[in-house]
């Protein structure tokens, strides 16, 4: 399981539908970069009130990059 | 199928508890514990045993309220997680002792170098905990009472703040001083209030704002 397919585990469970999301990763030496989508009416799931679901996300990626010596971001987009 | 419900006496809620996984044959997460008296402590009579009903967690049945289903699928989620997160731990699923729900649980993440799930002031722990929750409540479409710890470090944690709490609060006392402690997240600062909540003499408020909110002892 890569950050990628975990981006997408934790997104599928929360969202009705699992079919419309879609993470794109960008990988350098130092960084990596996620992009999630959702269908529209999903965002509010992965975001959550003031963020609070889209900064437990980040967390948990935060520390899975870390174990690969590198930063991450996620980006809901 | 689960399997028949069995009670057992014991001199203190953990002897029986251990007497009935033997005559079971069953590790401590395989079953769901009821303590039905704590023996000497709380009403019953002093020396009285403890009597706690085990019930085997099988496959769930008509009678069963999902506590199995709702244990099992929170162990898999959690573990699915780590597992994304690249580190080798496992998950063991505890009967959550302090809680007043007797369905709570706590599951404890066991391994090496796992400094890394706390993170500063245990906030990578509540996200992990918020987010493990998060995801149960979707699979199950129950909202289940779990705490995710990380090798006890939650139950440590409580009892230095209670301990603290106790030596602040005989300081305030003494000195008729108020004192402010360091600040907390919100589930600290409440394991101090409830500490001292029935304190004879010194009582508690929070000061300050977010991320700064401590705890201040006073005299009364």
């Amino acid at each position: 399981m890569n950050l990628k397919d975990l981006v997408e585990y934790i997104a599928r469970t929360l969202v009705e539908d699992p079919s419309q999301v879609q993470v794109n990763m960008i990988e350098s030496a130092s960084s990596v970069t996620l992009e999630l989508r959702v269908a529209p009416d999903d965002m509010g799931r992965v975001i959550g009130k003031s963020g609070r679901i889209a900064n437990a996300i980040r967390t948990v990626v935060r520390v899975a990059a870390m174990r690969q010596g590198k930063r991450a971001t996620l980006e809901i987009v | 199928m689960s399997g028949k419900s069995l009670e057992v006496s014991g001199a203190s809620v953990e002897h029986a508890i251990e007497k009935g996984l033997t005559e079971l044959g069953l590790e401590r997460d395989a079953v769901n514990v009821e303590i039905l008296s704590d023996g000497s402590r709380g009403q019953a009579e002093p020396g009285a045993p403890a009597r706690v009903r085990l019930t085997p967690l099988g496959e769930p049945d008509v009678a069963d309220d999902g506590t199995a289903d709702a244990r099992t699928s929170a162990k898999e989620i959690l573990e699915t997680l780590l597992r994304g997160m690249g580190l080798r731990a496992s998950v063991e699923v505890l009967p959550d002792a302090g809680a007043e729900d007797a369905h709570a649980f706590v599951l404890n993440i066991v391994g090496d170098d796992l400094g890394v799930l706390i993170g500063r002031r245990g906030e990578t722990l509540r996200d992990l905990e918020y987010l493990t929750r998060l995801l149960v409540t979707h699979e199950t479409a129950k909202s289940p009472k779990l705490v995710v710890d990380v090798e006890g470090y939650r139950t440590r944690r409580e009892r230095q703040l209670r301990e603290l709490a106790k030596r602040m609060a005989e300081r305030v006392q003494s000195n008729r001083q108020p004192i402010t402690l360091e600040a907390m997240p919100p589930n600290e600062r409440r394991i101090v209030h409830l500490s001292l909540r029935d304190h004879p003499t010194v009582k508690t408020q929070s000061i300050g704002e977010g991320d700064h909110r401590r705890v201040m002892i006073l005299p009364k």
